[in-house]
C-alpha cells in the first residue's frame, strides 16, 4: 500500500486556509476603514428652515 | 449582495470538505495524498476564470471607458493571482511526496508559474501608476494582452516538456475518474468559485469607496 | 497621408536619428560583446557544454540586448518633450505603433546578426549551413518580441519604476516566442530541416500576428494624456 502522507495533506489545506483567511479579513478591514471615512465625509445637512 | 455570496461560499467550502475527506474514495495509485487535488484543481479553475473575466472587463472598458469593468477587471486579476498562488503551492506540497520534488519544469506547473507572473505584473503596473484612469487604461491593455498570450504559453511549454497527468477533466467524452472523485472535483470547483465570486464582490466595493472617498 | 505613409515617416524619423547620433546601436553592440564574454567567463571552458547550450545564449543574448534596446523606444519623446506631439497625430496613431515596431525589428536584427556573428567567431561555431533557415527563424521570433516590446515600452514610459517593470511585464507574455525561436534556432544549428520544427514556426507565425494584432488595436489607448 502505498504511504498516504497526511501531513501533506494537512500542510496544502491548512496553507490555503491561512492565505485564504488572511486575505478575506485583509478584505473585511478595508472595507470597514472606508465605511468610516464615507461616513465622515458626508456631513449631515441641516434642515432648512422654512 | 456579497453577503449572500459569503454565506453560499462558506457552505459550499464547507461541503467541499466533506467531500473531498468523507465521500471521495481512496485514490488506488496515489492513496490519499491525491485529496490534495480537490483544492489544486479547483484553484487553477478558478483562477483561469478570473483571468477570463479580467480579459472581458478590460475589452469592455477601452470600449466603454466605464470605471465599473475598470474595478472588475482589477478585483479578478488581485483574487485570480491570489488562487494561481495557491495553485502552485498546493502543487508543489503534492509534488514532494509523489514526484519526489517540490519543483519541475513539467508543462503544466511551468504554465501556471507564467500565469502567475504575468498577472502579478499587471498588479504591480497598477501599484505603480498614481493616475487612475491611465492605470485603467494601462492594466487593460496588458490584461487583453495576457490572456490572449495564455493559449501560446500552454501549447508552447506543452510542446516543450510532458511530464504532467494527461488532463482528464478537460478531455471529450466520459470522464476517466471514479464516480465520487469527480463529484468531489465538482462540489469543490463551485464552492471555490462561489468563494471567488464573493472576495471580487467585496474588493469592488472597496474599490468603488475608494475611488469616492479619495477623489 | 496614408496609413502606411505615417508609419513609414515615424519608422525614416527613427532611422535617421539613430544614424546620426548611433546611440543606442553603438550602446547595443557594446552590450552583445559584453555579453558574450560573460557567457564564456561564467560558463568556463568547457567547448560541448558551450556549443551544446548555443541555440539558447544566442536567444539570451538577443533577449538582454532587446530588453535594453526596446525599453528606450519612446525615451527620445519622452526626454524631449515630443509626446504630445504623437498624441496630436492626425488619423489612426496605430501606424506609429507600426513605424516604431518596424524600427525596433531593424534595430534588433542588425545586434542579433552581429551577435551571430561574434559567436561564430568567438565560440567558433560553424553557422554557414544554418543560414537560410536562421534567416527565417531570427525575424520570426524578433517580430514577436518586437510586437509586444514596442506597445509595454509606450506604457511604461510613463512609469516610475520602467527599468524593473518593463522586463517584469514583457518577460512571461514573450516566453511562447523565446521556447518556438531556440527550439527552431537549434534545429537549424544541428542541420536539421526545418521541416522538423514546423509547429513550432507555427506557434511563432501565431504568436506574431495575435501581438501585432493586439498591439494595432490597442495603441491608441496608451496614448491619451
Amino acid at each position: 500500500m502505498t504511504a498516504d502522507h497526511w501531513g501533506f495533506v494537512l500542510a496544502a489545506y491548512g496553507l490555503a486556509a491561512v492565505a485564504l483567511t488572511l486575505y478575506w479579513r485583509h478584505l473585511c478591514r478595508r472595507e470597514r476603514e472606508l465605511s468610516k471615512m464615507v461616513k465622515a465625509s458626508s456631513p449631515r445637512l441641516p434642515r432648512h428652515q422654512a | 449582495m456579497s453577503r449572500i455570496l459569503g454565506w453560499l461560499a462558506a457552505l459550499g467550502l464547507a461541503a467541499g470538505l466533506v467531500m473531498a475527506f468523507g465521500v471521495a474514495p481512496r485514490e488506488a495509485t496515489q492513496g490519499n495524498v491525491q485529496r490534495i487535488m480537490y483544492l489544486h484543481v479547483p484553484t487553477v479553475l478558478v483562477a483561469y476564470l478570473a483571468f477570463v473575466v479580467v480579459l472581458v472587463a478590460s475589452i469592455a472598458y477601452l470600449w466603454r471607458r466605464d470605471p465599473a469593468a475598470d474595478r472588475l477587471a482589477h478585483a479578478s486579476a488581485e483574487v485570480g493571482v491570489l488562487f494561481t498562488g495557491l495553485t502552485i503551492a498546493a502543487g508543489a506540497i503534492w509534488g514532494k511526496p509523489t514526484w519526489g520534488t517540490w519543483w519541475t519544469w513539467d508543462a503544466r506547473l511551468t504554465s501556471v508559474a507564467i500565469l502567475f507572473v504575468m498577472y502579478l505584473g499587471y498588479l504591480l503596473l497598477r501599484g505603480m501608476i498614481e493616475d487612475r484612469e491611465r492605470g485603467a487604461r494601462y492594466a487593460a491593455v496588458v490584461g487583453i494582452v495576457a490572456a490572449l498570450d495564455v493559449p501560446l504559453v500552454h501549447f508552447s511549454v506543452y510542446w516543450w516538456r510532458t511530464l504532467h497527468q494527461p488532463p482528464s477533466l478537460l478531455k471529450p467524452g466520459p470522464a476517466s475518474m471514479p464516480d465520487g472523485i469527480l463529484a468531489a472535483l465538482l462540489v469543490n470547483v463551485v464552492s471555490f468559485a462561489l468563494l471567488y465570486a464573493y472576495f471580487v464582490a467585496k474588493r469592488v466595493t472597496i474599490l468603488r469607496r475608494e475611488g469616492e472617498v479619495l477623489a | 497621408m496614408t496609413y502606411a505613409h505615417r508609419a513609414f515617416i515615424v519608422l525614416w524619423k527613427d532611422v535617421l536619428t539613430e544614424r546620426r547620433s548611433k546611440a543606442a546601436l553603438n550602446a547595443l553592440l557594446f552590450f552583445s560583446l559584453l555579453l558574450l564574454f560573460i557567457f564564456q567567463f561564467t560558463l568556463g571552458g568547457d567547448r560541448e557544454r558551450l556549443t551544446a547550450a548555443l541555440p539558447g545564449l544566442l536567444w539570451l543574448g538577443f533577449v538582454l540586448s532587446g530588453l535594453v534596446g526596446l525599453g528606450r523606444t519612446f525615451l527620445l519623446e519622452r526626454e524631449n518633450d515630443c509626446w504630445d506631439g504623437l498624441l496630436l497625430t492626425p488619423g489612426d496613431k496605430s501606424a506609429i505603433y507600426l513605424g516604431k515596431v518596424a524600427g525596433n525589428l531593424l534595430l534588433m536584427l542588425i545586434v542579433e546578426v552581429i551577435l551571430l556573428t561574434l559567436f561564430a567567431l568567438f565560440f567558433n561555431v560553424d553557422v554557414g549551413r544554418a543560414l537560410p533557415a536562421l534567416g527565417l527563424v531570427l525575424p520570426l521570433g524578433t517580430i514577436g518580441f518586437a510586437a509586444v516590446g514596442t506597445l509595454f515600452a509606450a506604457m511604461t514610459a510613463h512609469v516610475r519604476a520602467r527599468e524593473v517593470l518593463f522586463p517584469v511585464l514583457l518577460l512571461p507574455v514573450v516566453v511562447p516566442v523565446l521556447l518556438g525561436s531556440v527550439r527552431a534556432t537549434d534545429a537549424a544549428l544541428a542541420g536539421e530541416p526545418l521541416s522538423a520544427v514546423a509547429q513550432w514556426l507555427q506557434l511563432l507565425v501565431a504568436a506574431d500576428v495575435i501581438y501585432v494584432v493586439a498591439g494595432l488595436l490597442t495603441f491608441d489607448a496608451l496614448l491619451e494624456g
